[in-house]
This record gives C-alpha cells, structure tokens and sequence, in this order.
C-alpha cells in the first residue's frame, strides 16, 4: 500500500486518531458501557456528594445574599464590582473550548477533535451555566433582574442598548442556546444508540423521546450533516463574539485600565486559553478514571491540547505587554499610572501570580517531553486556570485606583465571595459528573467517522 | 409669623407611644397579644404594612399639607449664638438652616448647627424623670422640690450649688441674678470643658473689664492666628468664616485678597488655609508672639517694653520670618488683626488685645463689648466648688445640662466629690456619667422645643423658639430654674416674654415680639462696645511673671487638648451624622486618635494606628496615633469628648476620652511621656491616599502668577477640541443648571456634608463599612496634603456629581435607571436602578454611592421623623447620588409656573451652597448670562477630568495663595 502513496499529497504515514485499532462494534461497547454498568464506582458518589454539597453551599449563600444584599461581599465604592464579575468572565471564558472545539475545528477538518469534542461541548455548556448565576446574582436587586430584558411592559420601559451590560445578556444568551443546541445535534445519533440498547422501559422511553427518532437512515444523515454544519457555521462567529461582547464591558467605560481597544481579541485568546487548559484538565481526569477510554483520548490529543495552550498563552502575554506599551505611548498619565499600579501597586501580587501562570507556565509546552507527561500537563493545566482567574481579577481590580486619589481603596474578600466561587465549582462539577454517568462522554458517531474502517478507501478500496 | 406655646402646637399623639412604660407583661396577656398579632398577620400578610394618615382635626391657618414652613430660631453652643432658620414640614423640623439676615451666620452654617437636627429625634435621648434609678415624674420633682425650696429660702441657700455650663441668655441670666439675691449663701459655678476663659482673663488683664471681643475679619487685610482655630472651632466660627471669606474674594485681576499667617502646633483648618503656616509647639506659641513684639518695637512702635530681649529670646523661629510678618503687620495698620487661640494662657491674650491696640486696629477689625446677659467659665470657680464639696458643705447640687462627670478634669472626681451630697438634680439630654449617681433626673429639651433667647457676642438679641412639643416631656434649663427660685412652675414661654418685655419697654412689647419671632433676632440699639485704657505696665509684669515660670523644651514631648470637629466636648457623641463625618484633616470618623507628626513618629518607630500609652502624671491613657503632616514637632494632639460610650447607640462605638488624663492644671497644653504598646489598631477613614499625586485635580496658584495670567487654570490642561459622531443634544433652552465651587474660598469644614445628608435624607453606615469605603455622603470633601512632610499645604475640594452632559454613568446602565433630563441634570431613578453599579465603576469622580444593605429600614421611628419628605429614602440595592437638591428646583418651578413668572437667578439654593459660612458654592441657571454661577464661571474657572470630554455642570474656581514675598523663600 506504501507504495502507491507517491502523489503530492501522500505524506507520512499519520498516527491513527484512535488507537488500539477499535471496531465500531467496541468502541460503543466501550463508551456505552460506562454509562450502562449497572454499579456505580464508590469514587463517582464520593465526588457527587462532595460537589453536590458545595452546590447547595452555593443555594445556601445565594439565599443569603438575597436576603441580606451585596454588602456581604467586599464590594465597596470604588470597587463596586468584586469577585462576582470575576467569576462570570472567568466561567464565559472556560466556557470557550467547547464551541471553539465543535465549530472551528470542525468547519477546519481537525479530526482529532472527535475525541474530546463532546465533553469539551458539555464543560462548555455547565461553564457557561456557571457564568449565568453571577450577572443575576451580583445586582443589588435580584428580585427585578428581568428588567435588564427588553420585555414590553406596560410603563413602556425600555433597556438602555448602549449599556455593554446589554449587550452581555444577549451575547451570552445566545452563546448558550446555540451552544446548548449544537451539543444536543451532536448527542442524537448516540442517545438512538442507547434507546436501541437500553434494556428497561423508562430508560427507552427517555432515549426515545431524546433521540427525536433517530433512524440513521441515509436521509437523516444527509440533514443530520447539514443542520451540523451549520450549526458549526453560526457557531464559530460566537465563539469570537461573545467574550468580546464580555469584553466591552470593560473596555468601553473610562476608567484607565478597562478603557483599550485590545480587549476583544485579548480576551477571546484568553477564553480559549484558559477553555483549552480545562479540557485539558478534565480530559487527564477522564482517562484516569476511565481507563478504557485511553484509546480515544491519546496522548497525541493532550499534546495537541498543550500546543494550543502555548499559542494562546503566548498571544495573552502579548496583550499583557502591548497593553503597556500602549499605556506608555499613550501618553495618558492616568493610562500609565493604571498599569504602573498594576505591576508595583498594592495588587501586585495579583499581577505576577497572572504573569507567572499564564505567561510563563505554557512556555514549558515547547518541550516535546514536557508536552507528553501527564503530570506536567495536569499541573500546568491547573496553573493556567488559577492564572485566568487571576487575570479576571487583576482587571476588575483596576478601579480600586482611578483618576481621583481621594477615592482609592483596596478590596478584601470576604467568606461570601470565596464561598460562592467555590460553590461554583461544586455546580460544574455536579453536573459534569452528572454528564458522564449518563450520557456518553464521547462522541460515538464521530469517532467511528475518523476510524480507518470509515475510510471508503480503507483497505485500499481506490476509486481508481 | 406665628406665635407658637409649648401648648398648642402640633399634635403629637403620634409620638406617645415612645412614652410607653417599660413592658411588663403577664404571661396570659403575652398569649392574648400574640394571638391577636398572628391573626392580624395572617390578615395583611401579603400586603404592605397599614400607614394611616391622620389628617389635622384643626388645621393651623397657613399650613398647607406638603408645603413647608419656616421659622426663626437660635441656638447656642458655649457662649456662641448661631442665628437659625428652621425648616418644619407639618409641624415636624426636617432642616436647620443659618439666618441669613443674623450677624452671627449670615446664612452659612457649621457642622453642628447641621447635626442638630439629628439631636432633636435622638432616641436615646433621657425619656422620662428618674429619681434615682427608678421612673417618676415632673411633679414628683416639684414635689421634692418644694420641700428642699423652703428650706434654702429661709437659711439663705446654704448649701445649695449650682453647676451649669456658660450660657448667653438673658432670660437666664436674669433667673441667675434673681438666684444670687435670692440665696446669697449658694454657690453658682460655671464649667465648660471647651471655654475661652482664658480669653476673657486675658482681656480682663488687659483692660480690667469683663471683655468679650468681636472680629471684623472682612475689614482685615492681613491676619495673624497664634494657635487659633478661629474658622473652624473657634467662637463665633461662622461670622469669622464669612468675614474671612469676604475679605478673600477674587473675582478679577484687581481684586486685593487678605493674608493669613498662622502660627500652631496642631493642623487645623485655620492653618490650613494659611498663606503661611509655621508650625511650633503651642506652648512656643507665647515666646513667637513676644518676638512680633519685640519686632514691632524695633520697626517704631511704642510697645511699652514688651520689646525686652530677656522677654524674646526664647522663640526658636528664625529672625527673618518674624521680621517679615512684623512688617507686614505694620504696613497694614488699622487693616490686619491679630487673634490668639482659646488653648493659649490670659497672658498671651492680653498682649494679643495690647498688639492689636498698637497697630490701631482696636474698633476697626476688631472691638471689645462688655459681656452681657452672660455668664463664662470660670476655673477659680470649679475650685472652690470643689472645695465645698471636700469640705461637704453642700446638701444640695444643682447640675444644669452637660456631662460634668465625664468632662470634668480627672483629678475632679465628681461622682466620688458628690458622694456626701444629699440631693443631685441633674438636667441632662441622656442618661449618662452624671445621671448615674443624681438623685433626680430630668429629661433636658432640645432648644427647638423650647423657648428661650440669646445674646451674641457683638450684642444681638436673638430669640429660641420651639417648632415641635416636647418629644419626651423634658424641660427647658430656664423652666427647672424657675422652679428651683420660686417652686411654681412657669412655662418658658412666660418666662422668655416676661424677659423681652423688659427689653422692648411695655408700650410696644406685643408688635416687636411679633417682629422678633418672625426676623429671630432683635438688633439692639444700645451698643455694648467699650473702650478702654491699657495697663501696659501691669501686661508687661504678668507677661514677665508667666515667662519666669515657663520653660520650654525643645524635647519635652507636648500634649494639647482641643474641642472635637465631630463631637465637640462630647456633646455630639451619639450624633450619628457627625460621627460618620470624617475630621476634616485626618478624614478619620467615628473614633479619634493623638495626631503626631512624621518626625516624632520615626523617632519613636510610631505608625498609623500605634496605640501608645499617653502619660500625664499619674494619669494615663491608651490611644492610637495617626500621623499628621505639619503637626510640630514633640507635640501630639488631641481632641475632647470622645469615649462618652455611656449615651447611646451611637455613642458607645466612639473612641478614647481624652479627659481621663487631662487635669485641672493642664487643661489645655501639657508636658507627657508616650510609651508604645504592642498594639496595632485599623483606624476608620473615609480617604487612604492623602497626596494628589501631581494631577491637575485642585489648581492653584499665587495671586501674583494670577493677576499676570487668569486663564492658568483653564490653561493648565490641553482639553482637545473633540467632533461628535452624531448630533448632540444642545442644552441651550430654558433652565440649565450648573454649579461653580470656589477652592479658593473652601475650609473644608465640613458643613456642606452634613447639609445634604440632612436635606437628601443621607444614611450613615457605621465605623467599619465607612473605612471599608461604604460611606454614602453625596458630597464629600476630598483633602490632599503636599509632600512636603513638615510644612504640607493642605487643599479641600468638595466632590459631589458633577452632572456631566456626557455623562460616562449613563451609557453603560443597562436598564437606563440614570438620565439625563432637558435642564442638564443627571437623575437617579431609584425605582428602575437594579444594582449593577456600573455606573459608579465608570464614574470618574466617584461620588455615586450604592445601597449595599437597607441602611434606612432599621431606623427608631423617631429618627423617620427627621427624613425630608421632598427627598426618597432609598431601599437596599439602588445607586444614589448628589441630585443638585432636585426637589428644591421642582419646588421653585412650581411656584414660579403657578405665578406665571420665571425662576429668578438665586432663587433655587442647593443645601450645600446654603449651608457654606464661605459662600464658596454657586448654583444657578446657565443659560441665564446674567446669572452668579455664569459669572463665577468666568473667573479661575476650570473643569475636573475635561480633558475626557465628560463636559461637568459642576466647575471649580482656582486656589489662590497670597504669600507674602519676602518670606517664600523662608517657609
């Protein structure tokens, strides 16, 4: 077979997506039998209880905050946004990877996203559940957070749309829908796999009514394609516009600090950095716990992963840079003193905890031997999350020193703002938990598509 | 206007039920309330709670529900009148506002005046008579009285005493003439712990007359302070204000402005104005002032000897400096004045009124009027009362207002002097130090429920007449008196006319009352100004005396007690507004600390909340320090009445009584050790950063820079010319406000502050969310010292919104809760704001402030009486700002449209520019050239942040300094 590859665009031989050379037979074996083992792993409930109680640690707070006000945070005049902003970008932007890695890298024939497609879909779709608590939560009146809707109303009340806010409820709004819709097109040809081997009624029943009568028949496959690729096509522009959209409510206000035109594409390289950087995580936690799914996530894909941590890693610390030479060339006083105050002023800490994790930490992804040991990958992984965060927050912290002195302060967290954080991670991760018992992790469709058994011309079968 | 009695007045029905005696329930009528409670919610649970609104039965004749009324009033604090006019919405006083046809305010106000409103509806005030520690009543009084009365009447008063603080009144000055005819043998003593005494002395020992003086500070072109804090704390604080001000005008290149060298130890407002301040221990204050002298001698004035080099040789201020003052001084005879603190020994005083009298000033900036119808503090007196009590020759002590347990010196133990003391009838606001051990006690009226008059220092008669009846049965000092000469019982009202008919003659008592309740004042035409001859021989052999027992040292480490800008002498402690307001200088609220300068901290390894133990003697004190810029060296600060923590729920959060080492022989200034303990303390402040860090924030020059160039402020920015994307609104029709805040004539007094939290129903948050930078003053006043850490400059600038036409606040609302309205103003809509705050991040001035808990829902019902009708009461979770006191427009328009006129140019008066004793703010329509505000826009005038196009209605007019130029090189 080797030899006939003579033509331009024979190349080298290519790894295989998946390895261990799975028939499509197994590989729902595989994936369908996490979900359909009948005894659930002691690890699986330890984790749930763990995160459902951070869960319900975050209702319990939320309550509270409801009851009290916002002053249970450290929120204060000229801080008025605190840990909440914080946590909203930093989950929109995790909430990146997800549609980067269905749309873009499906419209770009990137095979090898089929192995990590699904989950990175469903991070996306509980991150981005995440963000959407905060920007309801963070308002000194919940109780009336519709009216940042454009609802009629008979006062005849309307939203201001020139407020960036504005513009956030319908970005982030429609990122989710079409995020949640492209995931659920992606998730019906398996849920028919599992109606088809579900064993007891209620289980048929639910996959019945979930796979929408999914036949695989050669016409639904042909709409299927379709309406998936355009689903991709109305997707990638959202992926760029949403945490630009997010960005705006920065960049478009006067404080020096937040007032740059850098922002948009900063903060969509810092999405996906950080939104790469938690598949990642996930991905390491995936196939340690589920070992048979090895073959699909191969090391190749963690490698690949790391590799776009690097770029996006180093194009934020290229904004990180360009925003102080700007602040310099500027020649705004105040421009220069924001940035100045960020690196030497009494939220330094904060700054180089960023520089160091999102700058530094991927550079170590040049080496080929870092780039494949799993520790190193999981470690760093973590590091440039905590390093995101850290962005989001030396950002939002910006207003603690603007144009007039007398005003300047400083903001401590309180129980409440770590308490909601966290809990926001015990919600994520609930229902991630959640996503892998039930529903296939993987996407079982695609990756039998990328096995060489899919190739019409596997077994040397040439049209020719 | 109308003549109101205690009687007749509002109804206040309402009110009793703060009366209700102390619950004592039985366990079945527990269960019956309960019961009828949860049935009753179980009624209205889901609706909000039932508010009746009683309508007047007999509507008083020009009361027009929602319309408000004013009267005129007075009140006093020590020997100062400050002429009132008091605002009353259906018969409850919402707003005190200064006189302004009244010499002593003119108009403007301080902090106080401002904060007593709050004092009225203080519901920790006393509620009922005690005697002892059990609930009686007035007539249980009167009673018991009657008895002690009969017997003092026939052995001629002895062993009764009388304790009160200084007052001013003619009615109780006639009550204290009555008293001492009435029983020769009792004692009268007269205690303030913040007095000016010494000045009286001094003038005394000066003149060998009872002396007050009277400061025409408008007249002064150059002005002398020695360690006088005369725009701030000092007597009669506002006039001087005012006057300082008029004399400080520049409103164009021609304009002369008046030179202020002050001289100090502690950084006061005074000083802080200064074009020149030298710093010096206050005890080296007496050697720099002999150094003048001597310097005016050597320049050809006759100083009788007060030139003697053994005299000035102590003064450690370079030679040059004096010189150039002294010179100064001389060049402006007739026109300068030199004025010496309260704090400063009789002696200084008099040389001060001889030095005055040489540069021929006397009658001219400054005059002398005989005290009238009052009554000053008197240290010889609080002696021998003391004596008296040792000796335990008093049965009977009488003690009218105050708190003399907590502010007498420390080694004046009043509680342990009264032990033996048979009866102690204490008039007081609050149950306090002294109230604990009184065998009676009654609840003191707050003067706007009282009747009673004033007479102010340049002679003015002023009346005090109630707006509201008593909330708690208290009674006014001039009807207890009444009761302790007489035993009937008599109200105010008959005794304060009986006075003003003694005033006016009979034959036109009722019409000049009348005219007197509605002016509240009454000019009278006999003056009280006197002159005098001086016994310079005599000065010279005290100022010798004085000089021979006085040492100083250089390394001593000084102590100086001064009256607090919050609470006074501890009168204000459960104040809540003045507590939250932060000390002009310091900007700390809610606590006070020992001000230290820089280089007395390094030495002694001190930072910003040290607690160190303070030692006078034996007395000793645990406070922390904060460092002040321009503090002398050796030499801390204190401030008086603090720690008062026994009057309230205000109170008992208040920091360190400086009177507990503060000694009958050191009243003022005093030589102590400091130790520093281990301990480290967060002192609440409103401002962190006290520099200005180079920005063009608050612009100032000198009046020379000046006169060459009056564009400098507006030049001091390059503001580019901007093209708009779109086509903008024009603001050129009808009323467009605007306001102009002239830095140059600001003390940062603090006065507007508390003016707008009292007229826009502004809460108070507390001591820790205020540090936390949760404080929600519309208005603040942002102070920033040079980094000239010995001889700092000090600057104020108010901030409040500053309504900009591009207002960065509104873009970003999502739900369009801020607006901008035709007339250019920036509105708050609280019903739709949400609470994203947004719009105080994108603010640039910050002076949004946000609701982050419901600091209005827990207030004591007494305290919603004090809210102004006109202005929301914000709920938790909405933004609030500074409106341009938008319901006084909108009741100006209205009144004006219903008249078919327009709104005149000065007509809508902001609260803050009401309350300013400067005239610092002017508020107006824009678009109207002939308007003040345009006018003040046209001089100095510049813009905060233009430079982004946020196009302020609000401007600031430049700082101007006039330093002397044959010292600048020196200081």
């Amino acid at each position: 077979m080797k030899s006939f590859e003579n033509t331009l665009t024979a190349q080298e031989p290519i790894k295989p997506l998946i390895l261990g050379n799975p028939s499509f037979s197994s590989v729902t074996e595989t994936i369908s039998g996490i979900c359909e083992k009948k005894e659930t792993p002691i690890w699986w409930w330890i984790a749930l209880g763990i995160s459902g109680l951070l869960s319900l640690n975050l209702a319990a707070m939320i309550g509270y905050l409801v009851w009290e006000g916002t002053g249970i945070w450290g929120l204060n005049i000229p801080v008025s946004w605190g840990w909440a902003i914080v946590n909203f970008v930093f989950w929109v932007g995790i909430g990146h990877a997800g549609t980067l890695i269905s749309a873009i890298l499906f419209l770009m024939r990137q095979k090898w996203r089929t192995s990590i497609n699904r989950f990175a879909e469903a991070m996306t779709i509980f991150a981005v559940l995440c963000a959407a608590i905060f920007p309801g939560i963070h308002v000194g009146r919940m109780w009336v957070m519709h009216w940042m809707f454009p609802l009629p109303n008979q006062m005849g009340l309307w939203v201001n749309f020139r407020s960036p806010l504005l513009w956030d409820v319908f970005a982030v709004g429609t990122y989710f829908t079409c995020s949640a819709l492209f995931w659920y097109t992606g998730l019906i040809p398996d849920l028919a796999t599992f109606r088809d081997r579900a064993k007891n009624r209620i289980k048929k029943t639910i996959f019945g009514v979930l796979s929408l009568g999914w036949r695989g028949g050669n016409k639904q496959w042909k709409h299927y394609e379709l309406a998936y690729l355009l689903l991709a096509g109305i997707s990638t522009p959202l992926v760029l516009s949403v945490h630009s959209v997010v960005s705006t409510d920065f960049a478009v206000s006067i404080i020096p600090g937040w007032h740059t035109t850098i922002f948009p594409p900063y903060f969509v390289a810092g999405a996906i950095f950080s939104g790469f950087a938690m598949v990642l995580t996930l991905s390491i936690i995936a196939r340690a716990i589920f070992p048979q799914i090895k073959n699909f996530i191969t090391m190749d894909h963690l490698g690949k992963i790391a590799k776009v941590i690097l770029l996006t890693g180093t194009m934020v610390g290229y904004a990180y840079s360009m925003e102080f030479f700007i602040a310099w060339y500027s020649g705004n006083d105040y421009e220069r003193f924001a940035f100045i105050n960020r690196a030497l002023g009494p939220f330094a800490w904060a700054y180089w905890i960023m520089i160091t994790c999102n700058v530094l930490t991927p550079q170590i992804f040049w080496f080929k031997k870092l780039r494949s040991s799993i520790p190193v990958l999981f470690i760093a992984s973590i590091i440039v999350n905590i390093g995101m965060w850290f962005e989001r927050f030396v950002i939002v912290m910006t207003l603690h020193r603007d144009f007039l002195p007398s005003s300047w302060d400083y903001y401590t967290p309180t129980m409440f703002d770590i308490g909601i954080f966290v809990g926001s991670f015990g919600f994520f991760f609930f229902m991630f938990l959640l996503f892998l018992r039930f529903l296939p992790m993987i996407s079982m469709t695609e990756i039998k598509g990328v096995l060489p058994q899919a190739d019409p011309h596997h077994g040397g079968n040439s049209h020719e | 206007m109308k003549d109101i009695n205690n009687n007749d007045i509002i109804n206040p029905g309402s009110l009793n039920k703060e009366d209700k005696p102390s619950s004592e329930l039985s366990r079945r009528s527990f269960l019956k309330i309960m019961g009828g409670s949860i049935a009753y919610m179980a009624v209205t649970g889901c609706r909000r709670p039932l508010e009746e609104i009683v309508p007047y039965v007999e509507a008083p004749e020009e009361a027009i529900l929602g319309n408000p009324e004013k009267y005129a009033t007075s009140m006093t604090l020590g020997m100062g009148v400050y002429g009132l006019v008091v605002t009353s919405f259906e018969g409850r006083p919402t707003k005190i506002e200064g006189n302004a046809l009244h010499s002593s305010s003119r108009g403007g106000s301080n902090a106080f005046m401002q904060a007593e409103i709050l004092n009225l509806y203080d519901p920790d005030r006393l509620k009922k008579c005690y005697k002892g520690n059990t609930i009686n009543s007035w007539d249980g009084f009167k009673q018991d009285w009657s008895e002690i009365h009969e017997k003092y009447t026939e052995n001629q008063g002895e062993g009764l005493a009388i304790l009160s603080q200084s007052f001013c009144s003619p009615t109780l000055f006639r009550q204290y003439e009555a008293y001492k005819k009435a029983f020769p043998k009792a004692t009268w003593t007269v205690f303030d712990p913040v007095s000016d005494e010494n000045i009286f002395k001094g003038l005394s020992l000066a003149t060998g007359k009872s002396l007050r003086p009277n400061y025409k500070f408008e007249k002064a072109k150059v002005i002398l302070s020695l360690d006088s804090d005369f725009l701030h704390l000092g007597a009669d604080n506002v006039a001087a204000a005012r006057g300082f001000a008029d004399g400080r005008q520049v409103n164009s290149t021609h304009d002369k402005m008046n030179r202020l060298y002050t001289v100090e130890s502690n950084v006061t407002l005074t000083g802080a104005m200064a074009d020149h301040r030298i710093r010096l221990k206050s005890s080296e204050v007496f050697a720099f002032s002999l150094a003048i002298a001597g310097e005016l001698s050597r320049l050809g004035l006759n100083t009788n000897g007060l030139d003697d080099r053994n005299l000035n040789s102590k003064c450690s201020v370079d030679g040059k400096v004096i010189k150039a003052i002294a010179e100064d001084l001389l060049s402006n005879k007739g026109q300068s004045v030199i004025i010496a603190g309260s704090t400063q020994p009789s002696e200084l005083h008099a040389l001060v009124v001889v030095l005055n009298d040489l540069l021929g000033n006397t009658g001219k900036t400054v005059t002398y009027n005989k005290i009238t119808d009052a009554v000053a503090a008197n240290l010889n007196e609080l002696n021998s009362l003391k004596a008296d009590l040792t000796n335990k020759s008093i049965e009977t002590l009488v003690i009218l207002g105050g708190d003399p347990a907590f502010n007498f010196p420390v080694d004046y133990n009043l509680k342990a002097l009264c032990k033996d003391v048979k009866n102690v009838i204490f008039l007081g606001n609050h149950k306090n130090s002294t109230s604990e051990f009184c065998s009676w006690t009654i609840p003191q009226n707050h003067f706007l429920e009282s009747w009673g008059d004033a007479r102010s220092s340049d002679g003015t008669l002023s009346i005090v007449q109630p707006l509201i009846a008593p909330l708690y049965k208290g009674h006014s000092t001039i009807e207890l008196m009444n009761i302790i000469l007489t035993g009937e019982e008599r109200t105010g009202y008959e005794l304060s006319r009986e006075t003003w008919a003694g005033i006016f003659g009979l034959l036109d008592s009722e019409s000049k009352w009348k005219e007197v309740l509605h002016e509240g004042f009454y000019n009278s035409p006999q003056s009280l100004e006197v002159t005098f001859s001086i016994d310079a021989t005599s000065i010279k052999k005290s100022v010798g005396k004085y000089l021979s027992d006085y040492k100083p040292i250089q390394s001593d480490l000084e102590l100086t007690f001064s009256a607090d800008p919050s609470v006074y002498d501890g009168r204000y402690a459960n104040n809540g507004w003045l507590q939250e307001a932060p000390d002009p200088i310091t900007k700390i609220n809610w606590t006070n600390v020992a001000g230290i300068s820089p280089g007395t901290a390094d030495k002694n390894s001190l930072i910003n909340g040290d607690v160190v133990e303070i030692k006078n003697g034996k007395y000793a004190l645990n406070i922390p320090v904060w460092i002040i810029p321009g503090l002398a060296e050796n030499s801390l600060a204190l401030t008086l009445g603090n720690g008062n923590k026994k009057l309230g729920r205000i109170s008992e959060l208040s920091g360190y009584s400086s009177y507990t080492i503060r000694t009958s022989e050191s009243t003022n200034i005093c030589t102590v050790r400091m130790t520093r303990t281990s301990e480290n303390l967060v002192i609440p402040t409103t401002q962190k950063h006290p520099y200005v860090e180079d920005r063009p924030l608050i612009r100032e020059t000198e009046l020379k820079e000046y006169q060459k160039h009056p564009e400098f402020a507006q030049d001091m920015v390059h503001v580019p010319d901007t093209q708009s994307l779109w086509e903008e609104h024009q603001y050129d029709e009808g009323n467009q406000w605007g306001m102009t805040i002239d830095l140059n004539l600001c003390i940062g007094c603090n006065s507007c502050v508390l003016a707008c939290q009292s007229e826009n129903n502004v809460p108070i948050v507390g001591s820790k969310p205020s540090n936390y930078g949760r404080e929600m003053h519309w208005l603040r006043i942002d102070r920033y010292f040079s980094k000239d850490e010995e001889n700092p400059t000090v600057r104020f600038q108010p901030v409040a919104c500053q309504h900009c036409e591009m207002a960065p606040c509104e873009s970003v609302c999502p739900v369009a809760a801020t607006n901008h309205d035709q007339e250019g103003l920036n509105l708050m809509v609280y019903n739709r704001c949400v609470g994203t705050r947004y719009c105080a991040n994108n603010c640039p001035y910050k002076v949004r402030r946000f609701n982050f808990y419901n600091y209005t829902n827990e207030y004591p019902e007494i305290v919603k009486m004090s809210q102004n009708p006109d202005v929301t009461v914000r709920s938790r979770g909405v933004m609030e700002k500074c409106s341009y006191c938008l319901h006084r427009i909108n009741r100006i328009k209205r009144d004006t449209k219903l008249s078919g006129s327009k709104v005149q140019d000065g007509a809508v008066v902001t609260a803050c520019q009401q309350a300013c004793p400067t005239g610092a703010i002017q508020f107006g329509n824009i678009n109207d050239p002939d308007s003040k505000v345009v006018a003040a826009k046209k001089v100095r005038n510049y813009e905060l942040l233009a430079e982004f196009n946020t196009r302020p209605r609000t401007s600031y007019q430049a700082k101007i300094r006039n330093p002397n130029p044959d010292l600048k090189k020196l200081i």
